[in-house]
């Protein structure tokens, strides 16, 4: 089974991490079964990120057709500089989706500069995944809050409200066309009850992979008793997160 | 698999008004877990203490090898909590399982008091559910073991999903008697608690059904314990704290 990763970080040095060069985190993820991933920074999710999505974009610039980019913003800088670094990576980074973690940023999903950078997002074609699931600064529906306000951006709550509060990642799922839910950290237990409620055209598999060894072989693990059809399995595990940002198929090097 | 792996956290699901330990006892089998420490759950943990313990006790004794039972009382119920808490401690129970998310109440609060005072005379020790803020989380259950110091208090889950890594193991060296118990965590905050806490302070555990043995086992692959260490994480903890076969 073909198997996207749509939730890994590059290593740095946050949470006593050790950085890696990226061809060396491919080998590892590629021996762990994946055949593409989102990858996010860890690093740049502390103080201004702007460094860091040059960092990473220039890490993963050989792997273009394993990685796919995600670049960050951070609110507390303002929302015009939000807004000009996030096209700043799309445009001249070559940089696919755009994750924001509220709580290692300091920020809530009510801050004012939220929904302007999601639309922004939208605009600009890149899916945006959040850290979820952790009060009281980015609940499932504190995120769907800001997502139907951004009706035109993919929304992705990157760790399905976690174990206490995937119920309230269901409803959201349920209630936004654009909201979808990423299985990653969850236990087996919650992921099961998110296969059990929600379309499997809106769910997909990430490890939180890139801060601790071996993330990806056991979170596929936690799928195995799961009686997932092979329909949901390839949605799931590929599909889906292919509809939503194809990998490339060659070496980057198309923008300016 | 070593087949004498002993799991610290079993809560049977509930099926048409009973406890379900048929699929438990498959899952078990296969994945060479000989015994589990159990509780009931659902209704059974929140509302129906005394019909949770009847339903485990009746378990417990025809599969005597197989599981161990830890009771629940919810402290709301005041002196019928200690009543349903002495009966299924006479009926054999191993300690008592709180779970202030489903129970209503915080560790911090002093309505558990009582409930402890009666675990320290029976010499139970007490397993509490941690993870979920704002009433069960580790650095709570920290200030509940360092005002009841004889009691014995395992972490549940250690702390997952966000305390983990951040407030289990101060919360832990804050109270030596706490013991953190694994299931639901990374492979990487095993190791973590084993090496800050030492091996004798930690315990395995499946978190069945909000976990599966098979993530549980798979997640220490690339762990580095000695055989000793491997040991007592994975079954000489849980016989000396639960008084297994004592």
């Amino acid at each position: 089974m073909k198997v996207i990763d749509t939730h890994t970080h590059l290593p740095g040095t946050l949470l006593g991490g050790v950085p890696r060069p990226a061809e060396e985190l491919r080998k590892d993820f590629e021996e762990q079964g994946l055949s593409g991933a989102w990858i996010m920074t860890l690093d740049g999710l502390v103080g201004d990120p702007r460094p860091h999505n040059d960092i990473l974009s220039q890490a993963v610039r050989p792997h273009r057709e394993f990685f796919v980019p995600f670049c960050t913003v951070w609110p507390h800088l303002g929302l015009k500089a939000c807004l000009d670094e996030l096209e700043r990576a799309a445009l001249k980074l070559g940089m696919r989706g755009l994750k924001l973690h509220p709580w290692l940023q300091a920020f809530s999903m009510t801050h004012p500069a939220v929904v302007p950078i999601l639309r922004k997002a939208g605009e600009l074609g890149m899916p945006v995944l959040l850290h979820d699931g952790t009060p009281p600064y980015c609940t499932p529906l504190q995120v769907a809050m800001a997502a139907e306000q951004a009706p035109q951006t993919t929304i992705i709550l990157g760790h399905a409200g976690l174990d206490d509060l995937y119920w309230d990642a269901i409803l959201a799922c349920l209630r936004l066309p654009n909201v979808y839910l990423c299985l990653c950290s969850l236990s087996v237990g919650p992921i099961s009850q998110v296969l059990t409620h929600c379309p499997s055209d809106k769910l997909l598999f990430g490890s939180d992979s890139g801060w601790q060894p071996g993330l990806v072989r056991s979170a596929l693990e936690k799928f195995v008793d799961l009686g997932l059809s092979h329909e949901e399995q390839q949605r799931v595990f590929h599909a889906n997160a292919e509809r939503l940002l194809p990998l490339e198929s060659s070496e980057y090097g198309t923008l300016s | 698999m070593n087949r004498q792996v002993i799991d610290s956290a079993v809560r049977l699901p509930t099926r048409d008004g009973a406890l379900d330990a048929g699929a438990w006892f498959a899952l078990a089998d296969h994945w060479g877990i000989s015994h589990a420490v159990a509780a009931p759950s659902d209704e059974f943990v929140a509302v129906y203490n005394e019909e949770g313990n009847a339903l485990l006790a009746d378990l417990v004794e025809r599969h005597a090898d197989k599981l161990s039972a830890l009771a629940v009382a919810n402290p709301w119920y005041g002196p019928r909590a200690l009543d349903i808490l002495n009966r299924a401690f006479d009926r054999g129970f191993c300690g008592l399982y709180l779970h202030p998310a489903r129970q209503g109440f915080h560790l911090t609060e002093s309505i558990v008091d009582p409930l402890i005072k009666l675990c320290l005379a029976r010499d139970k020790p007490v397993y509490a559910y941690t993870g979920t803020p704002i009433c069960a989380m580790p650095l709570q259950l920290a200030e509940l073991a360092r005002r009841f110091p004889k009691a014995t208090f395992v972490l549940g889950h250690m702390g997952w999903s966000d305390f983990s890594g951040y407030d289990v193991i101060p919360a832990a060296r804050q109270a030596p008697n706490i013991i953190v118990e694994t299931s639901c965590t990374t492979g990487a905050m095993v190791g973590l608690a084993v090496e800050e806490l030492g091996a004798e302070r930690v315990l395995f555990g499946s978190g069945y059904p909000r976990s599966h043995p098979s993530y549980e086992i798979d997640k220490l692959k690339d762990l580095t314990l000695s055989q000793d260490q491997l040991d007592l994480y994975m079954r000489r903890n849980a016989r000396r704290i639960w008084k297994i076969g004592a």
